[in-house]
Order: structure tokens, then C-alpha cells, then sequence
């Protein structure tokens, strides 16, 4: 099944706009309401063979498309589809974060990002080569979970003493035990197989107030792919990103003892809930010096992520600089001690 | 105007460079008070070496403006080696700038093996008796060891090299090291720019906070149950000097000075 937006007003085709977070219409200038539009405009059509060939509502090319797909634009009239039969069922995305930063703001968003890198390459940080410019809702899933945790640990509190012969070292032992219950929410983690794992922990956080019902207006103009691992399969992968915050919250719970070694750590995390979400990325292409360096910008908030190229001649400018300048504080340092300068 | 405001500049400050240099030349030319500064009566040294001691406490002495003598014996004459020096100070009347001025002295006995180092005016100040027993410690294992020219060229440049520093500071303090202060520009310079190098393909801005129910997210139950103590001493560090000690006093001829003693 393929949905096409056509503009009540014109005909045209209707895209999503990242600015009012309405479908908009590039010829007219018409805005719809996502939330409020209308069904009977949504042109649906079920092709003949679904699984393996689809014809584009608009102009009736024969549509070609990767299997993630859910969301592209047709190659030959440019019109924005979604593949609904790839968002239906158990394949049906429960919330959305729209995109807010168009693709202008997106570009300069990342020009800006690139100028202020402190090691970059004096080429690279005018950000002028820009190969493409994507934007793809990456699909995610985001996890509730909670941990039932208890640990028996063995602590110490140390104490010194003197008199006037002897320094005593006062230890005293405690058993101490924790039952702690942690939640944490809306853990997401990445469902597509495309995407760099690490790239994407970088993009965190997403601003959850923006996250909307699901409605497939909000792929049109836009990449959108369907999920790789089902949420049983990288529930490892939620459980292993929270694993540091359980750690942290209970040393942090024997706060006051000096030593603790624990004798019996036990975590238990269930997964409560988990949904499918489409949360939206700019994949950012660049050509640099006959390589090609990928970065990611988190369509809602703008941060940039990505490794750019280092220049090192600005490493070894950055490297004397602080060298020399901690040399000279420290000879002053000393001169003012009473140590001499040389 | 603003021209002869600069030459008026210029020549204050020409009168000033010549006026300092003059006064350099003039502590140059001055010649030390003190003659000899090796009195070699246990015949320790090659001709050699004493001339070239000689040269050497002469050389750096008038860095610091201090004599630095150094005195062996074979034998003390029923005196005891702090007393020696007391009345070898007060006779011999030793010093940079004058009679019973800036001197160190480095005496040691064969018979008894006492090694005995003291200051005097300025290098009473400059070398205490803390910085003495430092210069003491470094010198103690090539006099056993019988190497005494190396011992005094130690003992002549470390004692020039401490009077460099203000009294009261420690002169083997490890921030006055001019290779720890490069080494520890290197290491911070080499963690800011690796830091940077890190950072600048973006940082993880999520914590333990950022997807926390704080309000479901609790200590439930806890338990702290005190089960024993133990209790272990150490007898406290002894405040005196080790290996003699006696530091300073003042001599018969009433000159206060700094001091360190010990055996090698």
C-alpha cells in the first residue's frame, strides 16, 4: 500500500514542513494539520504483488526500494510516498518525533558546527562541500525498565587517633544491605542495522515532550526505514546502556564508608514496556580531501555528532601552546616560592 | 614633542644599562677576601685535584659570594670536630667578602670518621641545618666509599646550588625541577589536546538522571549492622635528626652558624 499527499487546493504534492510541523504544499503555500487531516485525501492503494513491487501513486513509475524502507520519494516524479503496508501491524511505529530543523537550517546548523572545531582543518571548517543531506527517521526502540537490585557488602569506617608515643588506626566493620528499586524510561536504543551504534548514543538525548502520535503524514518528503531487531532482541543493548547508572546509584548508596567490598550484587532488570518510535536524524555527507566523513545531527535539538578530520598542524599549534604556557606558569610558580626561575 | 619624550626615554634608560653593568664590573674585579679553600691535612688529594677544588670554590664562590672551604684531618687533637671548626672560624677568620664573612666549611676527620658541615653568615641563612644535613646525605656514601674529590665537587656545587633558593624553602622540592615542570607541561598539554581530539566528534550528554523515574527510583530497604573494629599503632616519627645531628651553635668568638654532623 502507498500513500501519496495530494494539496486539497492545487493537486500538488504535499510534504511534511519541519518549521510549523504541518504538511505544507510547495506550489500553493497550503498547510494542513496533521493531526486534523483529512482521511479521504490520503490516497491509498493496495498494488497487486505487495511484497515485491510497488508503483508510485503520483506518476505510476515502478517504485525501488530498499526492504527497511518505509518512507522515500519516488525517483522519477520526486513525490513523497510512504510504503504503509510497511508500517502496519506489528511493523506499525507507536510515537513520532517530528523533525523541526528543516534542511536550510540543518545545513547551517552544521556550517556553524563545523567552524567552531578547534582542530579541524582550515578547508574542512568552511563546510562547502556538502555532499548530501538526508533525513531519515531512524527507527528506535524505547525501553521501560526496571531494576530490582540488592547487595550485601562488607564496609569500613576508618579512624585516626593519637597519643603521645603512638597514631592508631581505628577500623570499623559493618554489614550493610541495599534493596533498591530504579526505573528508568523511554531508554532508547537504535532498531536499524544501517546505523553506527555509537553515533546514534551520541545524538541523546531526544526532547521527549515532542514525541507525537504516530500518523504516516509525517514521513512525506522524508527517508524512513522499518526496524532491523525486534525489541527482545536488543534488550541486552537496553540493559547494558543503563548498567553504568545502576553501578553509580549504588556506590553512591554507601556514601559515608571508607572502603566496600561487596560480597553479593544482585540486579534484576525487567523490560515493563517497550515501543517502536521513528526519531528523526540528518545524515550529513562530506568531501573532504578524497574521503568521504559522515556525520549525524539530531533533527530536533541540532547536535552534531561525527568524527571530522583533524589537522595536525592546529594538534601541534594547540600542543606547544599549553606546553609552553604550563612551563613558563610553572618557572613562575617556583620563582615565587623561592625556588629561582632557571 | 613626542620625539625628544623618547629620546629622554632612551637616554634614561642607556644611563641606567651602563650604570648597571659598571656596578656588574665592579663586583667582578673585586677580588675575594678569601686566598685558600682547600687545607688538606690528611694529604686526601693529588695536587691535581686540590688546584682544581681550588679553582672550583673559587669559580662558584663568587656566584653565591660565599667561600666554601673544605678541611680533612687525620686527627683532631683531643677536640671535638664541631669545636674544631668553631676555633678554625674564629682564628682563621674566613670569608668571601671579608674576615669572619659568608663561609661555608666541610671538615672531616679519618680518625673518628666525623664529618662535619657548617655556615656561617650568609650560608647560615641560606645553607640551615636541614639543607646542611641534605648536602651531608648526598656526600655520606662516596666519603665511606673513600671517592673525597668527588665528595667535595658535590659538596662545593650542591651547596652553590642550594644558596639559590630562599631560606626555608626545600631545595629538592620536586616543582623546582626543571624536568618535572617539562614533563608535567607535556603531560597536560598531551591530556588537553588528546581531550580535545576525543571530544570533537561529539560527547555523550546523557547521565544516570536523564531517563531516571525519580519518583519510583528509591532505597527501598537498608540495612547497616556494625560487626567489629580493629584498632592498629604505630609509634609516631621521631622529630630529631638522625645519624648525629648537634646542628649549629656559636662559636668561642661569639659567630653564630648553621650545622649538620654525622660518621661516614
Amino acid at each position: 500500500m502507498i500513500l501519496h499527499y495530494k494539496c486539497p487546493s492545487c493537486g500538488s504534492d504535499m510534504a511534511f514542513d519541519a518549521e510549523s510541523g504541518e504538511l505544507s504544499c510547495q506550489s500553493c503555500g497550503r498547510h494542513e494539520n496533521i493531526e486534523n487531516f483529512p482521511e479521504n485525501l490520503t490516497f491509498a492503494t493496495f498494488t497487486a504483488d505487495e511484497a515485491n513491487e510497488y508503483h508510485c501513486e503520483n506518476c505510476g513509475a515502478m517504485l525501488i526500494t530498499e526492504a527497511e524502507t518505509t518512507a522515500t520519494h519516488c525517483s522519477f516524479c520526486g513525490a513523497g510516498i510512504v510504503i504503509a503496508d510497511r508500517l502496519s501491524g506489528h511493523l506499525a511505529p507507536a510515537k513520532v518525533i517530528p523533525f523541526s530543523i528543516s534542511k536550510e537550517e540543518a545545513v547551517q546548523a552544521f556550517q556553524k558546527w563545523c567552524r567552531k572545531g578547534l582542530l579541524t582543518p582550515k578547508g574542512f571548517m568552511t563546510a562547502d562541500r556538502i555532499k548530501s543531506m538526508t533525513g531519515i527517521y531512524v527507527p528506535f526502540w524505547l525501553f521501560d525498565l526496571n531494576s530490582k537490585v540488592q547487595v550485601h557488602a562488607e564496609c569500613t569506617r576508618v579512624r585516626h587517633y593519637s597519643d603521645s608515643n603512638y597514631i592508631y588506626t581505628e577500623t570499623k566493620y559493618y554489614h550493610a544491605f541495599r534493596d533498591i528499586n530504579l526505573d528508568y524510561v523511554k531508554v532508547p536504543v537504535d532498531a536499524s542495522e544501517k546505523m553506527n551504534d555509537e553515533l546514534m548514543d551520541k545524538l541523546e538525548p531526544y526532547p521527549y515532550d515532542q514525541l507525537k502520535d504516530f500518523k504516516t503524514p509525517y514521513l512525506a518528503g522524508y527517508i524512513a526505514e522499518k526496524y532491523n531487531f525486534t525489541d527482545d532482541q536488543l534488550f541486552t543493548r537496553a540493559k547494558d546502556k543503563i548498567n553504568a547508572y545502576i553501578e553509580s546509584f549504588i556506590s553512591n548508596s554507601f556514601a559515608g564508608y571508607h572502603s566496600v567490598r561487596y560480597q553479593n550484587k544482585h540486579i534484576d532488570t525487567k523490560n515493563m514496556t517497550s515501543y517502536y518510535v521513528l526519531l528523526p536524524v540528518w545524515m550529513v555527507c562530506y568531501d573532504y580531501k578524497q574521503a568521504e566523513h559522515t556525520f549525524a545531527m539530531n533533527g530536533q535539538t541540532g547536535k552534531v555528532v561525527g568524527k571530522p578530520p583533524i589537522s595536525m598542524g592546529k594538534v601541534a599549534m594547540w600542543f606547544g601552546g599549553i606546553a609552553s604556557a604550563t612551563f613558563l606558569a610553572l618557572k613562575c610558580a617556583s620563582y615565587l616560592m623561592g625556588g629561582g626561575f632557571w | 614633542m613626542s620625539e625628544s619624550v623618547n629620546k629622554q626615554g632612551f637616554l634614561f634608560y642607556l644611563t641606567a644599562i651602563l650604570l648597571i653593568f659598571s656596578f656588574g664590573l665592579q663586583a667582578q674585579v673585586a677580588s675575594p677576601h678569601q686566598k685558600q679553600y682547600i687545607y688538606d691535612h690528611a694529604q686526601l688529594l693529588t695536587d691535581q685535584e686540590k688546584a682544581d677544588l681550588e679553582a672550583l670554590s673559587r669559580e662558584l664562590g663568587e656566584e653565591r659570594q660565599a667561600a666554601f672551604l673544605i678541611i680533612t684531618l687525620n686527627g683532631t687533637g683531643e677536640k671535638d670536630i664541631v669545636k674544631y671548626v668553631e676555633d678554625f672560624y674564629d682564628q682563621e677568620a674566613p670569608g668571601y667578602e671579608g674576615p669572619h664573612g659568608n663561609t661555608a666549611i666541610l671538615a672531616i676527620d679519618l680518625q673518628e670518621r666525623d664529618v662535619y658541615l657548617a655556615g656561617f653568615g650568609k650560608a647560615e641563612e641560606y645553607l640551615d641545618d636541614g639543607r646542611l644535613d641534605q648536602i651531608r646525605g648526598k656526600i655520606t656514601p662516596d666519603l665511606s666509599a673513600g671517592r673525597y674529590f668527588q665528595a667535595f665537587s658535590t659538596f662545593i656545587a650542591t651547596s652553590v646550588d642550594y644558596m639559590g633558593y630562599e631560606p626555608g624553602v626545600n631545595p629538592e622540592n620536586i616543582l623546582f625541577k626543571w624536568w618535572f615542570q617539562l614533563a608535567a607541561s607535556f603531560i597536560l598539554a598531551g591530556v588537553i589536546v588528546g581531550l580535545m581530539a576525543y571530544r570533537s566528534g561529539g560527547r555523550v550528554t546523557v547521565n544516570a538522571q536523564t531517563y531516571m523515574n525519580h519518583q519510583q527510583s528509591k532505597i527501598l530497604n537498608q540495612k547497616d549492622q556494625y560487626v567489629r573494629q580493629t584498632v592498629t599503632k604505630r609509634k609516631k616519627p621521631s622529630n630529631n635528626p638522625k645519624g648525629g645531628g648537634g646542628g649549629g651553635g656559636i662559636t668561642g668568638g661569639g659567630f653564630s652558624h648553621s650545622g649538620s654532623r654525622g660518621k661516614f
